[in-house]
């Protein structure tokens, strides 16, 4: 499983500078849509190559998914092991703010946010960070609450170390492991988030290929030009399945318990 | 109990407060003169700033909070600022239709899931087994609005069988629920499969199974009891994803639902409706899991000292 899981993401990142060739917005013909090969993939209405497109397409969501999760973890780590090792009215403060986060459906809170700032390349991923950090914050607590009891954790601190340094260098590697397999999972879920806002018109502007946004598009066009919405949603499908295997197999390799 | 209850009350109601504090905030950083979006751009001067006096823009922050407040105690959710209707009313108009496609598909959803869930649990290590955690995982990574789109492609154009989009009768729930549906299998299958699966193969099945009950007396009574609890927990708080779900299964078939309507607040930036959706679908989920709550603790007492 986890083979076939490197072999998709491996698939993935190849495409980001291989499709070079045609800018992303090739004008080909002037011509409408084409139907398949000649064009690998068919070209859309405006004469653009899909393939390419697609190409390109990875390219935005992946960095619009590793942003969101490179912000999640860090968010959510911090908080997760401050709530851990501190305890007590700390602890209960910022699981109230979790259980905040969580109560307001995660699609409703996107769209509310998106209206608040202007959608661009970077707000994206800000917006879904801000709201994905949740899962993080509550297994890193968990683990570190039973770190923080291990003798070495104990020693340090009888040695007189700061809780800053404890924190840094003992209970941050050990959480480690698990926060690798939410990465992988949290791509996953960033990759499927930023596609659906993106169909409904709040992701990535314009030019820039995102592939929920091509499904919208061409959703009108689905019964002449079936390909334009099947494409973007198979490489959607394929990019959020090729994360959740990463997930999974990681977790096997590394032993954690799945959260 | 009595304290328990209390609790969970208590934290429920901050939560909300929370809420209404974080959206308060959120809608303050729009980007859109409330005044100019109910007057429209061409209004005077006179007419502006007698809006913002009625609105209580002029006052301090914590005022406008406290107002905001005392109106949401009452049950006033404002006015939205493109129709001037009252945002609870808007939001009571849709809500039958987005309740009636949710629980549809979550009760399709769910008993299929569970059904394939518990077949599947007992077949541990055949090709079932793997079949469920494929198709499963498969299943979840599709995008709902894709699969959707799919659904009327084959249905609606090639075989002519149901209605393209729409809320007229009942055939015009067929697609809408299966997509949101089959997202709720998914989802349920998986979980049954291994909680179910843990469950059988645990010692007082064993000596259950040793003692000579028949099977499915086995599963219903023992196994199926036991994993009960977290699945019941789960069925309560996916009220929080159905919402989510029913954001984007609406916009694909123009069901005429509370995900609709937060959408097209967001496009008008209309304000108060943006938040009034936003809040009401928190105060859900916040009922939901305190229902959920309350069960468990009756369920497994043991729940009651922690």
């Amino acid at each position: 499983m986890l083979v076939l899981a490197l072999v998709v993401i491996a698939a993935a990142a190849p495409l980001l500078t291989s499709y070079d060739p045609a800018a992303i917005v090739v004008q080909h013909y002037a011509g409408p849509q084409a139907p398949g090969p000649g064009h690998p993939l068919g070209t859309d209405t405006l004469g653009r190559d899909v393939w390419t497109r697609i190409a390109y397409g990875a390219r935005t969501s992946l960095s619009v998914g590793a942003l969101a999760m490179a912000l999640s973890l860090v968010i959510g780590v911090t908080i997760g092991v401050v709530s851990g090792y501190f305890g007590g009215l700390v602890d209960a403060t910022l699981m109230w703010v979790v259980d905040l986060v969580l109560t307001m459906p995660t699609l409703l809170l996107l769209i509310v946010l998106s209206a608040v700032l202007p959608p661009s390349l970077l707000t994206v991923p800000l917006v879904i960070g801000l709201v994905g950090w949740t899962t993080f914050a509550r297994t890193v607590r968990g683990e570190v609450l039973s770190l923080r009891e291990r003798d070495y954790v104990v020693a340090a601190r009888a040695l007189g170390a700061s809780h800053a340094r404890i924190m840094w260098r003992h209970l941050l590697p050990g959480v480690i492991p698990g926060v690798v397999v939410l990465a992988a999972l949290g791509m996953s879920g960033a990759i499927g988030i930023d596609a659906g806002l993106s169909y409904l018109g709040l992701g990535v502007p314009h030019p820039t290929p995102s592939w929920g946004r091509m499904v919208s598009e061409f959703q009108t066009y689905f019964a002449v030009a079936p390909w334009l919405v099947v494409m973007p949603g198979v490489a959607i499908s394929l990019g959020v399945i090729g994360f959740n295997l990463v997930g999974y197999g990681l977790t096997d390799i590394l032993g954690t318990r799945r959260s | 109990m009595a304290g328990y209850l209390l609790r969970r009350v208590v934290r429920a109601l901050s939560t909300l407060l929370g809420t209404t504090l974080i959206l308060f905030l959120l809608v303050r950083v729009v980007p859109a003169d409330p005044a100019v979006s109910i007057a429209g751009p061409k209004a005077d001067p006179e007419t502006l700033a007698a809006i913002r006096k009625d609105l209580g823009l002029d006052q301090p922050v914590a005022v406008q909070y406290a107002r905001y407040l005392s109106q949401l105690a009452r049950g006033d959710l404002g006015r939205s600022y493109v129709t001037g209707r009252r945002v609870a009313d808007l939001i009571g108009q849709r809500l039958p239709a987005t309740a009636l496609l949710g629980l549809t598909s979550l009760a399709v959803g769910f008993l299929a899931g569970l059904a394939t869930g518990m077949f599947t649990a007992a077949r541990r290590g055949s090709a079932w087994d793997l079949a469920v955690l494929v198709v499963t995982l498969v299943g979840l990574s599709l995008p709902t609005f894709w699969v959707g789109n799919l659904l009327v492609y084959v249905f609606s154009h090639r075989l002519r069988l149901l209605p393209l989009q729409g809320y007229a009768t009942w055939w015009h729930l067929v697609l809408p629920a299966t997509t949101l549906g089959l997202a709720e299998f998914y989802f349920y299958a998986r979980f049954v499969h291994t909680h179910v699966g843990d469950a059988l193969g645990a010692d007082y099945v064993r000596t259950a199974r040793a003692k000579g009950v028949p099977s499915v007396r086995l599963y219903v009574r023992h196994a199926l009891r036991n994993a009960l609890i977290p699945i019941v927990t789960l069925l309560g708080l996916d009220i929080a994803g159905l919402m989510s779900g029913v954001v984007l299964t609406e916009t694909v078939f123009n069901w005429p639902g509370l995900g609709r309507l937060a959408v097209q607040a967001v496009f008008s930036l209309d304000v108060p409706l943006m938040a009034g959706t936003v809040l009401f679908s928190a105060a859900l989920v916040l009922v939901s899991n305190l229902v959920v709550d309350i069960l468990y603790g009756v369920v497994d007492p043991r729940v009651q000292r922690g």
